[in-house]
C-alpha cells in the first residue's frame, strides 16, 4: 500500500467519521447531564432534512445550515423538556422522536418537494467540508476541557451524577439538563447538516442510515468522553472507509460482511469491554 | 380497564384524529374526505379488514416479544433483526423439508422461533456473561442480521428462482390457509392471539414469569432473593427473539412465501410502539395491534385515496408513543425501573 492510497484512506475515514463524531459529542453532553439520548438519530435526521430544505427555499446553504443546527437543538429541547418537566421514560420518549422525525422528514419531502425519497440539489457547503472536520475535533477537545476542567462542566457533571446534591449545591438539574439536551441536538443536527450539505448536497430519506444510534454506541465506548468519543466515532469512519478500499479487492471477504465490519466491530467491543463502562450514576432517571 | 387507562385512551383517540386532522388539512384534503378514504381503507370491505388483520398479525408478534424484554427490564430494539433471522431460518427450512402441510407449517414456525431466539440470545447472552448494554447490542445486531441475510441469500442459499435478494418459493401446500379467502389474512393471527393469552398466563402465574417480572421492576431486591439475573437476562432475551422470529416465520408463509430481505418494513421498530401503548400487558397489546394495524392499511389508503403521504402514519405513532411516555405508567412496569 503506498502513502498516498494510506492518506486517502484517513482522509475518508475523517469525512466518514465526523457526523458520527459530532452527534457522539451530543450524546456525551446530554447523557453526562443525566439524559438518555437515545434520540440522536432523529436529531441528525432533523438537521439533516431542515437544512436541506432551507438552502432550497432560500438559495443560501449557510442559512440551511445554521436552520439544520437550529432544528436539531429544538428537537433535543423537547426531549429534554418532557424529561424534565414532564418525567418521561426518555428511551421511550426517544423512540417516539425518532418516529416523529424520520416519518415527519418523509412526509415533508412528499409535502414540500412532491417527490417520496429524495430532496432536488439544493445550494451546498461542500468548501466547508474540512473546516467542519477541524471544528468536530477542536469541538471534542474544547468539551473534553470544558467538562473536566469549568465550573460549568462540574455543574454538569454534577446533575448526572447526584441531581439531589447538586440541587443542595444550588444548581437547578432541571434547567442544566434542559440546555444540555438543546445544546446535544444542535450538535447532533449539526451532524445532518455535515451529511446534507457538507458531503453532498440533499437530503434523501434513510441517509443517516443508522449513524445517530453509531454515535450512541461511541459515547458508551468513549466511556461518556467527548476525547473518547471523538475517538471511536473516527474508528467508526475509519472502518466504513477500510470498507470502501477493501470492496472488490478481496476476493473471499464477501462485501456484506464489510458492511457489516463496524457494527460487528462494536458488538466485539461490548464482548471485550465487561464492566468497564459505568455510566453517569443518575443517568435516565427522572429528577427529583 | 381502569378509570386512569380510559381516559388515556380517550385522550389518546382525540390526540390522533386531531393529529391526523392536521396532516390532511395540510395536504389540501379535507378531514371528512379523508377519515372516509381511512376507515374505508381499513375497515371497508374483506379485503381492506383482511389487510388491517394482516398488518395487526405482522406487528403483534413482535410486540409481544418486546414486551417480554421491556418487563425483565431489557430495552431490546432489536426485534427488527430477530424478526428478519427467524424469517430467512423459516424460509429456509420450508424449502428443505418434505412432509405433510400441517408438520410442515408446524416446523417453519419452529424455524422461525429458533432463529429469533438465537439472535436474542446472543444480546442475552452478552449481557449475562459481559453486563453488555443491550440497547447497543440489540441495534447492532439489527445492522449484522441485515448484512449476513443478504449475504447468505446472495451467495451461499442462492435460489435459482430468485429474482430478488429472496430464497425459492415455499411449495403451495406450505402456504398458510387464510381466513378469508384470497386475501392476506391467514391463521397466523389466531396462532398470535394464543401466543398472547400464553405469555399472559406465563408472565402471570409462572415461576419463570414471576422472576422475570421481579428483575425488571426490583432488580436489587430480585437479586437478593435469589434470583439469578443473568439468566433472565439471557432467557427473556431468547423468547422475546423466538416471539419476533415467529413474527418473520407468518409473514414468510402467510404473506411472501418465501423469504426475501425486504420481509419486513420496520415491523420491528414500529411493534415497539405497539408493546409500549399497550402497556406491555399481552392483551392489551393485541388490542393496540389492531389500532396500529388499521393505521398502517388506513394509512395506505389514504395515500392512495386523498394523496396523504403515509409517513405521516408514523409521526402520529411517534407523537402517540412521546405522548404515552409520558404518562408515568412504566415506572412500575419494568422498563422504567432500571
Amino acid at each position: 500500500m503506498t502513502l498516498s492510497l494510506v492518506l486517502s484512506l484517513l482522509a475518508l475515514a475523517l469525512v466518514r467519521g465526523t457526523p458520527i463524531l459530532l452527534a457522539a459529542l451530543g450524546g456525551v453532553l446530554s447523557e453526562r447531564a443525566g439524559i438518555v439520548n437515545i434520540a440522536l438519530e432523529g436529531e441528525m435526521t432533523a438537521g439533516a432534512f431542515a437544512a436541506a430544505l432551507l438552502s432550497y427555499f432560500t438559495r443560501d446553504p449557510w442559512i440551511g445550515a445554521i436552520g439544520g443546527v437550529a432544528v436539531g437543538a429544538a428537537v433535543g429541547f423537547a426531549l429534554g423538556f418532557a424529561a424534565t418537566r414532564w418525567r418521561v421514560d426518555q428511551i421511550v420518549a426517544g423512540m417516539g422522536i425518532n418516529l416523529i422525525c424520520t416519518g415527519g422528514a418523509a412526509f415533508g419531502l412528499i409535502y414540500v418537494f412532491n417527490q417520496a425519497g429524495v430532496t432536488p440539489q439544493v445550494p451546498a457547503i461542500n468548501q466547508a467540508l474540512w473546516p467542519m472536520v477541524v471544528l468536530g475535533i477542536a469541538l471534542a477537545a474544547a468539551l473534553q476541557w470544558a467538562i473536566a476542567r469549568t465550573p460549568i462542566g462540574l455543574r454538569l457533571r454534577a446533575c448526572g451524577e447526584n441531581p439531589h446534591a447538586a440541587r443542595a449545591a444550588g444548581i437547578d438539574p432541571l434547567a442544566v439538563r434542559l440546555y444540555a439536551s438543546a445544546i446535544a441536538g444542535g450538535l447532533a443536527g449539526l451532524g445532518g447538516v455535515f451529511l446534507a450539505l457538507g458531503e453532498l448536497n440533499l437530503y434523501s430519506d434513510g441517509m443517516i442510515a443508522g449513524r445517530g444510534f453509531i454515535a450512541l454506541a461511541a459515547v458508551i465506548f468513549g466511556r461518556w468522553t467527548p476525547i473518547g468519543a471523538a475517538g471511536v466515532a473516527l474508528i467508526f469512519g475509519l472502518l466504513e472507509a477500510l470498507q470502501f478500499a477493501l470492496q472488490g479487492n478481496i476476493a473471499w471477504l464477501p462485501s456484506d460482511f464489510l458492511q457489516a465490519l463496524p457494527y460487528i466491530a462494536a458488538l466485539l467491543a461490548l464482548l471485550g469491554a465487561s464492566g468497564r463502562y459505568r455510566p453517569p450514576a443518575a443517568e435516565g432517571k427522572p429528577y427529583p | 380497564m381502569n378509570r386512569e387507562s380510559a381516559k388515556a385512551l380517550a385522550i389518546g383517540t382525540f390526540g390522533v384524529a386531531a393529529a391526523m386532522s392536521l396532516a390532511m388539512i395540510a395536504s389540501h384534503v379535507s378531514p371528512i374526505v379523508g377519515f372516509n378514504a381511512f376507515f374505508y381503507g381499513a375497515f371497508g370491505g374483506k379485503q381492506e379488514i383482511a389487510e388491517t388483520l394482516a398488518s395487526t398479525t405482522a406487528l403483534l408478534f413482535p410486540a409481544l416479544g418486546i414486551a417480554i424484554a421491556f418487563r425483565a427490564g431489557l430495552f431490546n430494539i432489536g426485534a427488527e433483526g430477530q424478526l428478519l433471522i427467524g424469517g430467512l431460518l423459516a424460509g429456509w427450512i420450508g424449502t428443505r423439508i418434505d412432509v405433510p402441510p400441517a408438520i410442515a407449517i408446524a416446523a417453519i414456525f419452529l424455524a422461525g422461533a429458533i432463529g429469533g431466539a438465537l439472535w436474542g440470545a446472543i444480546a442475552g447472552w452478552l449481557k449475562a456473561a459481559r453486563d453488555a448494554n443491550e440497547v447497543i447490542s440489540t441495534l447492532m445486531l439489527n445492522f449484522i442480521a441485515a448484512s449476513l441475510a443478504l449475504y447468505l441469500v446472495t451467495g451461499p442459499l442462492r435460489a435459482p428462482d430468485a429474482a430478488g435478494p429472496e430464497l425459492s418459493l415455499l411449495p403451495h401446500a406450505y402456504w398458510l390457509p387464510t381466513l378469508l379467502s384470497h386475501t392476506r389474512a391467514t391463521i397466523a393471527l389466531p396462532i398470535a392471539l394464543l401466543a398472547a393469552f400464553a405469555l399472559r398466563y406465563v408472565l402471570d402465574s409462572t415461576w419463570f414469569g414471576y422472576r422475570l417480572r421481579a428483575a425488571g421492576e426490583a432488580p436489587e431486591a430480585a437479586r437478593r432473593a435469589g434470583i439469578s439475573l443473568s439468566r433472565v437476562a439471557l432467557w427473556a432475551m431468547a423468547w422475546s427473539g423466538a416471539l419476533a422470529g415467529m413474527g418473520g416465520a407468518a409473514l414468510v408463509a402467510g404473506e411472501l412465501h418465501r423469504f426475501n430481505t425486504q420481509l419486513s418494513p420496520g415491523y420491528g421498530f414500529i411493534a415497539i410502539a405497539v408493546a409500549l401503548v399497550g402497556g406491555l400487558e399481552p392483551l392489551t397489546i393485541c388490542i393496540a395491534a389492531l389500532a396500529f394495524g388499521a393505521l398502517e392499511s388506513g394509512g395506505l389508503a389514504l395515500q392512495a385515496a386523498a394523496a396523504v403521504p403515509k409517513d405521516a402514519i408514523h409521526v402520529i405513532e411517534g407523537l402517540l408513543v412521546f405522548a404515552l411516555a409520558a404518562r408515568r405508567y412504566l415506572g412500575a412496569r419494568g422498563a422504567g425501573a432500571r
